[in-house]
């Protein structure tokens, strides 16, 4: 019991489901009284119960599609074996740039042959090692084309850890599922797993007004004319 | 969080272009087109339409043959800072596409943002802002060369000369990274100035008296960065649009065409 | 229960309040908008590992360091090469758009072979198996019927290793006609050979000269090594020296000189001559160099007095009297002057007198390798390749006579400007077959018409062209090079150039197509021919020839791009010289050919004078031109496909033609339609047209825009030396 999404899972349930349980609740007392109210208040609540759970309940499943990554990977075991920490795999380039997802070329220097009995690394080895091909994972944190994220200025720069906006993703035994936007064509993290937006952690949600506040609350520049908070180039290519 | 990373030193970048030694060969706006991800469409020849962020014009002294001088002028985005960074075209935008950093002096544009009103093409005396009238689109496989560092663009939005300032986020990354707070002159350079074949384009920091721009026009910080070497002009100067971008010529035809003067007036007084 | 429309409004408003309770609005509007903003036929661009990876330009004989960006795999930017000796940095917009042509829909994927009517441009792909079989059967039964000299080379290298290896190919397999396309390089050689009695290169100390007088050459239009110019310019300004540009028309070089001089077109070299006169009667000359190491001083100060006052000249050049001796004065005075000749970019050789009376000027004032003056520079490479051993049928198709003519103690090694007319005309055999590299003369000779007729008598070209050009269309059978970013090249012979120089080029990326290394064909195909044509070339690629070849160099050529003797200083005076009498000799033989010729056509049919000009923005060499460049086309040179001609206003007012009016411009040689420029940069009486329009071939982007000047002018032999000394040609222009 120790992937993101589980751990994640149990707050955003209990925020989604209480509002649809007390709709319902609700529209089986509004029966009883059909008689005094007559049907137009029926009617106003069962509308109101059928759009709450449309809208709480059947959008949020119908918005994403899920994705399953290429196969499982086990961030936890492999932090037990490397020295640096995220670093060692997800490291910087000598001109401050960020790697991101690992290059098939790391990883081989490890994985030439299978080593365990997973299944997953199986799939690893007979498809993409032998075959010389990247691993196409899906990045859930990926962020569309206009954005400018520097790791460089955040890891290097403000001394903040990975995990502020990458939530424990380092402790996880498994690659949770992979859900996409299916108009936006974003990962759901982008948005956050709670469809109402409400966040409790600093990684939950990776909006334009999440940098901004973060921003504004530690750097304090308002350089920006438009906005009187930081430069809108800062984070925008 | 530590302590003193919101301090990054406070700029003014800017751009000084020799005329006299610029010969309009038209390498500057290749070099912008190439780094910027700048499309282009089978017939370019209506100007108009043409999106160059960096554009080589050609003036006279409109004498006839065999007196006729001509000189090439090449045209980025001035990046006005108006007065307090309110330039014609950061004021007149209504989606909050278009931004004046008044640490950097940059004026960028944020092209997921803009929403095409078009209103800071007619705010911007200087035409330096394009439409894109058609979605771009590269022939097969040219697509490939697309630089990473700048987003392509889609129809019916407003881009514009940028400063290369995706160079500059590329320096800092790297200063950040060997734990710098400041980046050194040669590390961010515009594409233009950095293919100038004949060297005439000199970018940097005008308030950095070390910086070769800063040396290069003087500018008089308390007059709005007016030049003071006496061969410095910048475009439309009376407009009061405080352009960051400055013009060096020996002749004076030249400097007297770059503020637009009606025929026979006198030239106004620099105070 | 009633159910009622009531009901109904209720349900309603009811699934309205509860929609707008739930996060469905909210967050499909937000979802919207950023669908709105990222369409998916807009690319995104993959981000990656960015490296450079160092190389040398050989896009046009400049020579430049570039730096080539890449994103994983991908080439995404050329920038100039710092610290490289030639450009420093800088770099030209051919090279920047480089990319453009890499990845562009001009490329050729496979080995082709044509399928429909010649030109068509119907192709099938072949194996490279059946491409090079296709051609060594042929060129295997034409030696064995015993005519090996019936195949012709056209190569876009004077030097260069794959020029050298495909000369030492026609050599074995038993072909003189090897030819190169030719440029003002060939008259400077001729020069050298006759002044200075060796066969060494022209070097220009431009980087250290005070005073440059330059004659129409397009010192900032593409000349020599365009970048390097540029820099020497610029060196120029800020030391505050001088330059002057004669020129018909205000060019780019023009407009930055210190001073135009407008002159009529093509009498450049009377007035070099001119200026002889005022300097040799003002006794102006360097006297040390003249009395002690120069021959022939007298009768050449005598062709200049009799013919060439300032009075005479005036009128040919249209310069007053006073302009001349002022300039004669101004040149002779200056510390370190220099003159320069090479009208353009300098790719057409023009007369040889021109040549010979412009370095005249540069020995009269004593500037022959001297700091800030012209060098002989020597060879960077002693090519110690074994010597060939024709076989007999190759030592019996070796002693025919060149097909152009060329060769001889008088004449260059190549004369590629008459090979049209000696395949049309009466020739001494049939071609029977044509080897194209590197070089596209279907759309860079002269007179496009008569060498598409020449080629019509060709039973089988070959092209090796890496983009589908004029000339590879009009081709049997193409066997592409890899792009110029896909592979090794040795680059020698950099125009202008004052120290032995070599750069290499190197793969930057991996092959995109089924191309192959042109001098690896070569080899191959030499090979295939077995016997002597085979043991010519004892290397097994490209690669180890350059190897052995290069020697020592290679590791410096590997590290930096380049091998350059950069202590090297010319020979002194005394030692300079390899003529008969071993001084600097005034060779008056060129002057057999008129130094001033009236243009080809009739004056009463042919009003006008056209004279072509070279643009940066316009490539004009076997290169076509990259889209990033056409847009940067001024729409005062191309209005959608119309070509843009310049005509002084008061032509435009005698002929009734407005701005941007069409026209009918007629030559002797064609008709084409062009619109008008009214232009204050051109005299009355002549019209000027870009060279670098007018593509059938390659893109979308370039074919079909405007026209070819080369289709208007025809070449006209140099009487003395058989180079092409037409500058430009008689026409009309008429409103359409």
């Amino acid at each position: 019991m120790s992937t993101v999404e589980e751990k994640v899972k149990e707050s955003s349930e209990h925020a989604a489901s209480a509002p649809a349980k007390a709709a319902s609740e609700k529209s089986g007392g509004e029966d009883r009284n059909a008689g005094a109210g007559g049907p137009i208040t029926l009617f106003f609540i069962l509308g109101l119960a059928a759009s709450l759970v449309v809208g709480w309940v059947v959008f949020p499943k119908l918005l994403y599609s899920q994705k399953s990554q290429p196969f499982d990977f086990n961030h936890a075991l492999h932090m037990e074996e490397v020295d640096n920490g995220c670093e060692s795999c997800h490291f910087f380039r000598e001109d401050g740039s960020f790697s991101g997802s690992p290059r098939l070329a790391q990883c081989v220097a490890c994985h030439e042959d299978v080593q365990g009995v997973s299944e997953d690394e199986k799939i690893f080895v007979e498809n993409y090692v032998v075959e010389d091909r990247e691993v196409p994972w899906l990045v859930y944190s990926k962020q569309p084309d206009c954005v400018f994220f520097s790791h460089a200025a955040h890891v290097k720069g403000a001394g903040m850890d990975c995990a502020v906006c990458h939530g424990p993703i380092g402790e996880s035994d498994h690659l949770k599922v992979y859900e996409e936007n299916r108009i936006s064509g974003y990962s759901r993290d982008i948005w956050g797993k709670n469809i109402s937006g409400i966040k409790r952690n600093s990684w939950d949600r990776m909006k334009m007004d999440d940098c901004a506040e973060c921003h504004m609350e530690t750097t304090g520049r308002t350089s920006s004319v438009q906005t009187k908070k930081d430069g809108c180039f800062v984070c925008h290519k | 969080m530590k302590e003193g990373h919101n301090q990054i030193q406070t700029s003014k970048f800017g751009m000084v272009i020799d005329l006299d030694k610029c010969t309009g060969c038209g390498a500057c706006m290749v070099a912008c087109m190439s780094e910027n991800n700048v499309p282009f469409r089978e017939d370019e020849s209506d100007k108009l339409l043409s999106i160059t962020w960096m554009r080589v014009y050609q003036i006279s002294n409109g004498k006839p043959y065999p007196d006729n001088e001509i000189c090439y002028l090449p045209r980025p985005c001035m990046h006005c800072e108006g007065h307090a960074g309110h330039s014609p075209c950061v004021s007149v935008c209504p989606a909050t596409a278009t931004d004046y950093d008044s640490a950097s002096g940059i004026v960028s544009q944020i092209y997921t943002r803009c929403f095409g009103c078009r209103y800071c093409m007619g705010a911007c005396p200087y035409h330096a802002r394009y439409f894109n009238w058609w979605d771009p689109v590269w022939p097969k496989g040219m697509e490939q060369y697309l630089s990473p560092n700048v987003s392509p663009r889609m129809r019916g939005i407003v881009e514009k000369c940028s400063f290369c300032f995706h160079r500059y986020q590329l320096a800092r990354d790297k200063a950040y990274y060997e734990g710098r707070r400041t980046i050194k002159e040669e590390e961010y350079q515009s594409a233009c100035t950095q293919a100038c074949p004949a060297g005439a384009i000199t970018f940097g920091d005008l308030l950095n008296p070390g910086h070769k721009v800063h040396q290069m026009v003087l500018p008089d910080l308390n007059h709005h960065g007016r030049p003071r070497n006496p061969h410095a002009f910048r475009l439309l100067e009376r407009l009061g649009t405080n352009p960051k971008v400055y013009y060096l010529s020996g002749r004076e035809w030249v400097r007297r065409a770059g503020d637009n003067y009606v025929q026979g007036e006198k030239q106004a007084e620099h105070h | 229960m009633k159910i009622d429309r009531r009901s109904f409004l209720s349900l309603g408003i009811g699934a309205a309040a509860g929609t707008a309770l739930s996060p469905l609005p909210w967050k499909i509007t937000d979802d919207l908008s950023i669908w709105s903003q990222n369409w998916p036929w807009t690319p995104v661009p993959q981000d990656g590992e960015a490296t450079y990876v160092n190389s040398v330009c050989t896009l046009c004989p400049g020579g430049c360091g570039i730096s080539v960006r890449k994103i994983d795999d991908r080439a995404v930017k050329i920038e100039g090469m710092k610290g490289f000796p030639i450009n420093d940095g800088g770099i030209c917009i051919l090279g920047l758009s480089g990319l453009q042509l890499l990845y562009g829909p001009t490329r050729i994927a496979s080995p082709l072979k044509r399928t429909g009517k010649r030109g068509e441009g119907a192709f099938q792909a072949v194996s490279w198996k059946q491409a090079i079989s296709e051609v060594v059967d042929k060129l295997s039964s034409l030696r064995k019927e015993g005519k090996p000299h019936t195949v012709a080379g056209i190569s876009g290298e004077r030097e260069g290793t794959t020029g050298r290896l495909f000369k030492r190919f026609l050599t074995a397999y038993g072909s003189p006609n090897f030819m190169h396309v030719p440029s003002a390089a060939d008259a400077s050689e001729q020069v050298l050979y006759l002044m200075h009695g060796q066969g060494t290169t022209l070097g220009m100390d431009l980087e250290n000269a005070d005073y440059i007088l330059s004659f129409s050459a397009g010192l900032l239009d593409g000349w020599g090594s365009p970048v390097r110019m540029f820099k020497a310019n610029s060196r120029l300004k800020d030391k505050k020296g001088k330059l002057v540009q004669i020129e018909p028309r205000l060019s780019s070089t023009a407009a930055k000189a210190d001073k135009w001089l407008p002159i009529t077109p093509g009498a450049e070299g009377a007035l070099a001559l001119g200026l002889a006169h005022v300097i040799i009667a003002e006794s102006l000359h360097n006297r040390e160099f003249i009395e002690n190491y120069t021959s022939g001083f007298e009768a050449f100060a005598n062709y200049v007095r009799n013919g060439f006052s300032p009075d005479i000249v005036a009128q040919i050049t249209g310069i007053p009297k006073a302009g001349i001796v002022s300039l004669a004065r101004e040149f002779a005075g200056a510390s370190r002057p220099v003159a320069i000749c090479g009208r353009g970019q300098g790719d057409t050789p023009g007369a040889l007198c021109e040549a010979v009376a412009v370095h005249a000027l540069n020995a009269l004032v004593g500037n022959i390798n001297r700091t800030g003056g012209v060098w002989s520079v020597a060879q960077p490479v002693d090519f110690n390749w074994s010597q060939v051993w024709p076989d007999e049928p190759a030592r019996m198709g070796l002693a025919r006579k060149r097909i152009d003519g060329a060769g001889g103690p008088l004449l260059p090694q190549s004369l590629l400007n008459r090979f049209p007319q000696a395949v049309n005309g009466k020739n001494p055999y049939e071609v029977q077959a044509l080897l194209v590299s590197n070089a596209n003369p279907l759309y860079t000779m002269r007179d496009v018409e008569s060498v598409k007729k020449a080629f019509d008598r060709i039973g089988f070209i070959v092209s090796f062209s890496s983009y589908m050009d004029e000339t590879a269309q009009y081709s049997d059978l193409i066997l592409p090079n890899h792009h110029y970013l896909e592979r090794y090249e040795v680059v020698e012979g950099i125009k202008g150039m004052t120290s032995p120089f070599i750069g290499m080029a190197k793969p930057v990326v991996k092959p995109l197509y089924n191309t192959r290394h042109t001098a690896d064909v070569i080899i191959e195909l030499a090979s295939e021919l077995k016997g002597t044509v085979a043991a010519a070339f004892p290397w097994a690629s490209y690669e180890a020839c350059l190897k052995q070849t290069l020697g020592y160099k290679v590791n410096a050529l590997a590290e930096d791009g380049y091998w350059m003797d950069g202590g090297y200083m010319p020979p002194d005076w005394s030692n300079a010289f390899k003529t008969p009498s071993g001084k600097f000799e005034f060779n008056l033989s060129p002057f057999k050919h008129k130094v001033y010729t009236h243009p080809e056509g009739d004056p009463s049919i042919f009003p006008l004078v056209l004279i072509p000009y070279d643009s940066l923005r316009l490539a004009n060499d076997q290169i076509g031109n990259a889209p990033f460049m056409t847009k940067t086309v001024a729409d005062t040179v191309l209005q959608k496909s119309d070509a843009v001609v310049e005509i002084n206003p008061e032509t435009g007012k005698q002929l009734r033609l407005a701005e941007g009016s069409l026209a009918v411009l007629k030559t002797p040689k064609k008709t084409v339609k062009v619109a008008v420029h009214l232009s204050q940069g051109v005299g009355p009486g002549i019209v000027a047209v870009p060279r670098g329009l007018g593509h059938l071939g390659n893109d979308r982007y370039l074919a079909g825009k405007g026209v070819n000047v080369n289709d208007l002018i025809g070449p006209v032999d140099d009487v003395v030396s058989g180079l092409d000394a037409a500058w430009g040609i008689r026409a009309s222009l008429a409103k359409s």
